[in-house]
């Protein structure tokens, strides 16, 4: 039944490869983020935490139009890259990583945000006075305490990212091997006509997704209750 | 109403066990600290000894709890200069953080690591630090002192109130502190589980000798604990020292008065212990709970179970008398009260009268005189 072209298996290795590499930068960048956020009394906590929602309520495209500026030959970023001899980052995989890495901030940030406010300040108190320091606390007390915020966050990330397309398309565009994913591979296909194979890669997708979370909050029952969304 | 409790405190041959491992050297904690919020206002500049059992003691909000919490290094307050003996904790370019400081501290609510049991909660501290130290305290001097041996496999949700705060003083003698901090470690706990409590708290108190700060409004725990007192009253210290010189303070009188005598453990029959008082003989029933053992004891008197006599009483059911003397006569809280301080062997004893009698019997200071203290009042 599964018939799928070699461009098809492209897409679904580019698409895998880029959850997982998203995923994996955010845990590291959105852990300590969340971190902070949890206990800073600063006044520029209100301010980042809105730059963090940010992706949640502008439109895709606009990300990806500024990035777009910004990466591109002539932007900031880009044109700094050109002058130290390397490549812009525009249609690249690069690219399409840190458009993913800031859209799905929110996703990884929010479950953390909640299960480190959920475990409070006294847990990492009680470690610091029977001697424990900061990477201490953290992976004895802290990532065992927030495992499930954890999950949580590194599972809506890796779904979240899965069914990116906006940002994607106006950023890398469709460069088979490069920045062509499955969602804009089927948008492809869908503007050719091709239904049987959009139709394929889409349910293969729906599908996916479903059975990600339904394994991950299947798992983790007990923690969907913990970390609200 | 009387109790006792062997006092670790007043005599060389009390009643430590040879066992006792942690002997520290003798030093002050000095603590210069200033904390401005909205409402509300610390200040102080206090050597405490870093010795006996301290009392940090004041109605809520008074402090006490943010004090603890700036020795510990919980909070930085950036005027804040603390020095632990020798070792400076705070300065004005040096902040030694939490976990170097070595502290143990049990906290008011139950603060066990929720993911691990109650063997490993007790370990934690234990691991990080011994290797580093020269242990002092083995597990299982720990675990046997505290009665811990049954709780070890459970986790900490299966446990009582009493039995958490058990295992979190535990926890934090493991750490091979220098100094134990206890913030209200018995306000959480109901009736029942502070009596669970209190007699091992009293055990690290006598037995371990550490250093020992605690914070409470209980003046109850405070008497069964402490050997000096810090009184707070709106974030300042209004007074410091021994705890039976500061149980004179007028602010316990409004609580009900009461003193603080120690004896010495002379005999035990019929579960009647006989304990001196300056040369002068006091009987008060054995305590059920724990065994008699030599050395000295504490005795807490309430003023109001103190009556006086210008002679000595024959054939009465009293069966403790003291000949003690008049050092002065106070207003009480009740008008119609005076509060008499008296001296017995240079200890301070408080007698709580009406005014009618003190007139009648027209006592006046410097006179010698007896007080009887009942015996069916003592605990």
């Amino acid at each position: 039944m599964l018939n799928l072209a070699p461009e098809d298996w492209l897409a679904i290795q580019v698409t895998l490869k880029l959850c997982f590499y998203t995923t994996l930068i955010l845990l590291l960048i959105g852990t300590p983020l969340a971190f902070w956020l949890a206990q800073a009394q600063s006044r520029w906590r209100t301010a980042i935490q809105a730059l963090v929602a940010l992706p949640l309520v502008l439109p895709p495209t606009v990300l990806g139009f500024y990035l777009l500026l910004l990466l591109g030959p002539h932007g900031a970023i880009g044109s700094t890259l050109e002058a130290l001899g390397l490549r812009h980052l525009a249609f690249s995989f690069s690219g399409i990583l840190i458009g993913s890495v800031i859209y799905s901030l929110p996703f990884t940030v929010q479950p953390l945000l909640e299960a480190f406010r959920r475990m409070g300040q006294r847990p990492l108190e009680v470690a610091a006075t029977l001697g424990a320091n900061q990477w201490d606390q953290f992976f004895n007390v802290v990532l065992p305490l927030c495992r499930g915020g954890f999950v949580v966050a590194a599972t809506l990330t890796f779904a979240h990212t899965l069914g990116e397309f906006g940002v994607i398309l106006m950023l890398g565009g469709s460069i088979p091997g490069e920045t062509q994913v499955l969602s804009v591979l089927i948008y492809d296909h869908t503007e050719a006509m091709n239904y049987s194979q959009a139709h394929q890669l889409s349910l293969g997708l729906l599908v996916t997704a479903f059975m990600v979370l339904f394994i991950v909050y299947g798992l983790n029952r007990r923690l969907e209750r913990e970390v609200s969304l | 109403m009387m109790s006792f409790w062997p006092s670790r405190w007043c005599s060389p041959a009390s009643a430590a066990p040879a066992k006792a491992a942690s002997r520290q050297d003798a030093g002050v904690l000095t603590v210069d600290l200033l904390v401005q919020q909205q409402n509300f206002r610390l200040q102080l500049n206090e050597q405490i000894p870093l010795q006996g059992v301290t009392a940090l003691f004041g109605r809520s909000g008074c402090g006490k709890t943010t004090l603890l919490r700036a020795i510990a290094g919980l909070d930085r307050h950036p005027t804040a200069r603390i020095h632990f003996a020798e070792q400076p904790w705070q300065t004005a370019d040096t902040f030694m953080p939490v976990h170097q400081r070595r502290i143990g501290m049990v906290f008011q609510e139950s603060s066990l690591l929720p993911h691990l049991n109650v063997q490993q909660n007790l370990l934690f501290g234990y691991q990080r630090r011994a290797n580093r130290l020269l242990v002092q305290l083995q597990p299982a001097d720990v675990i046997d002192l505290l009665e811990l041996d049954p709780l070890l496999t459970q986790a900490p949700g299966q446990l009582s109130g009493g039995q958490r705060q058990r295992v979190a003083l535990g926890r934090a003698l493991l750490s091979q502190p220098q100094l134990l901090l206890l913030d209200e470690p018995l306000a959480s706990l109901d009736q029942q589980s502070r009596q669970e409590i209190l007699p091992f708290l009293q055990k690290v108190a006598r037995e371990l000798k550490m250093p020992m700060l605690l914070v409470s409004h209980q003046l109850e725990d405070v008497v069964k604990l402490a050997d000096h007192l810090l009184l707070l009253q709106d974030g300042r210290v209004i007074s410091r020292g021994p705890l039976a010189q500061q149980l004179l303070q007028p602010e316990f009188a409004a609580c009900g008065a009461m003193s603080v005598l120690t004896a010495v453990y002379q005999s035990c029959q019929h579960f009647m212990l006989q304990l001196i008082v300056g040369g002068q003989l006091l009987q008060v029933p054995a305590p059920v709970s724990s065994p008699t053992a030599n050395g000295s004891y504490r005795l807490r008197i309430l003023a109001r179970d103190v009556a006086l006599s210008l002679k000595p009483l024959a054939d009465s059911s009293v069966t403790n008398q003291l000949a003690v003397r008049i050092i002065a006569i106070q207003a009480a809280a009740h008008p119609a009260e005076v509060l008499v301080q008296l001296e017995v062997a240079d200890q301070p004893l408080q007698a709580l009268l009406t005014r009618q009698s003190a007139q009648r019997l027209a006592l006046t200071p410097g006179q010698a005189l007896f007080a009887q203290i009942k015996a069916v009042a003592l605990d």
